[in-house]
């Protein structure tokens, strides 16, 4: 049975280590607004900030241009640096760039690599636990939106995404539509439906 | 606000029981209505609109963000920030400007540090937690409504929290232990004492005492608090369940 839970609510008598739970006296209990499945035992937060992880691929923007490399505004409390050796290009400051994080520290400062600039187009953000809403299964809700507005996207595990090209504002609009339905069910359906109508309701 | 300008004289004057019933026509272990709304505000991370009796009550809660100024940060926490302010036309009397005072500076401090007991402020570290709680109308106990309309704009936010913090104020009106007191009986009455608890394991994180009780008192004004904490804790949760009407059926 999957059900609402809050903060504080009790959920296992064993110690789950997955994020929105915390453990005391050996029970888990939620820390975060989320859907807890006992039959699974899986949580999924419905709200919540960016929690960088080493691999993650995100999106930022460059805010400052170093001697030594580029700090990079993510939407974290702290600010990115990706260092001059890992990036060949060179980027100026207002460049949205693709990356992936390299390692985060202990406090939560992370280091970029494999930086990528992305050329126009325009970023939305979401909130970043809808991230995975948004690919879909394998990828089917992107597939998806990318197939019927042509729009060329990528999307940040932070919650940004940059869109170019295509019909932007259709494929900005069911990103934002999914965001505000990522709890719901048959939301690929929906989705379809929304393109196919356009937009309209 | 003092006595002489509601001109009824003495505190012993002022009847806050006539049979049985307080004037609002409640009993004693009675609350008033409350009614909770989460997540209306759209540029904020999370955010609260608290009506508890005639108390109104919006807090908005923005963050984790970059920490301001630079050298309050600390690496080892994120920085909680409460600010606490009551419009000047929150009630019947003068509340001059708009800005901070000295009553909003405390409650602003005993407000963040009840909060700083539940929310898991080390997940963050470097980091500032803002939390502006506005009262817009007030009628007694807004400090227990803001702390109510905190811990639930804060669950929206997505912030992690050992537990949704409950907050009430037990009081004495003519010798008689109520719960929930008004704006009457906190000006007549002779204690007011607000209480916030962790629902779940009934931890205290604020505890103020205005007026005289006894032992025995105090802890009949706890025991108040302490059966009416499940009751505010299912407000929050289903306000919070209200933002996400159709969560869950997966």
């Amino acid at each position: 049975m999957r059900k609402m839970v809050f903060p504080g609510d009790f959920l296992a008598d064993s110690k789950m280590s997955v994020r929105g739970v915390y453990v005391e006296d050996g029970k888990s209990y939620a820390s975060q607004v989320g859907l807890y499945d006992s039959d699974t035992g899986t949580f999924i937060p419905l709200e919540g900030p960016y929690e960088p992880q080493e691999g993650d691929l995100i999106i930022g923007v460059v805010s400052e241009v170093k001697p030594n490399g580029y700090r990079v505004q993510t939407g974290l409390p702290s600010e990115t640096f990706i260092s001059n050796k890992d990036i060949r290009e060179s980027l100026s400051m207002g460049d949205i760039v693709v990356a992936k994080v390299r390692d985060v520290d202990e406090v939560g400062e992370i280091t970029l690599i494999d930086a990528t600039v992305l050329k126009g187009g325009s970023i939305s953000q979401i909130s970043p636990v809808k991230v995975p809403r948004v690919i879909g299964k394998k990828g089917s809700m992107l597939a998806q939106i990318k197939a019927t507005t042509g729009s060329n996207i990528v999307i940040g595990k932070n919650g940004w995404i940059w869109i170019k090209g295509g019909d932007e504002y259709l494929a900005t609009k069911a990103i934002l539509k999914i965001e505000s339905e990522a709890h719901t069910s048959g939301l690929t359906d929906k989705i379809a439906d929304f393109l196919k109508k356009g937009g309209r309701e | 606000m003092s006595e002489e300008e509601y001109g009824s004289g003495k505190r012993e004057d002022v009847k806050l029981i006539i049979d049985g019933k307080r004037v609002d026509g409640r009993a004693l272990d009675e609350m008033r209505p409350l009614k909770i709304e989460a997540g209306l505000l759209h540029k904020a991370a999370g955010s609260a609109y608290v009506e508890w009796g005639d108390n109104k009550v919006i807090a908005a809660v923005y963050g984790p963000r970059e920490c301001l100024p630079r050298h309050d940060a600390n690496p080892y926490r994120a920085k909680l920030s409460v600010r606490y302010l009551m419009s000047p036309f929150a009630s019947k009397e003068e509340h001059g400007r708009s800005g901070p005072n000295r009553r909003s500076i405390e409650l602003s401090m005993v407000l963040r540090e009840a909060l700083e007991n539940v929310v898991l402020l080390e997940h963050y570290p470097n980091a500032m937690i803002d939390v502006f709680i506005e009262v817009l109308q007030a009628s007694g106990g807004t400090r227990c409504a803001s702390l109510v309309a905190a811990s639930v704009a804060l669950a929206n936010a997505g912030i992690p929290m050992k537990d949704l913090p409950v907050a009430v104020a037990s009081g004495k009106i003519e010798n008689q232990i109520c719960l929930d007191v008004g704006k009457e009986e906190d000006n007549f009455g002779q204690a007011d004492v607000p209480i916030a608890l962790a629902p779940r394991n009934k931890d205290i994180l604020l505890l103020q005492m205005d007026g005289l009780l006894s032992k025995e008192e105090l802890f009949r004004a706890l025991d108040y608090a302490e059966k009416m904490a499940p009751v505010i804790r299912d407000a929050e949760t289903s306000a919070l369940e209200k933002a996400y009407a159709r969560a869950g059926e997966e």
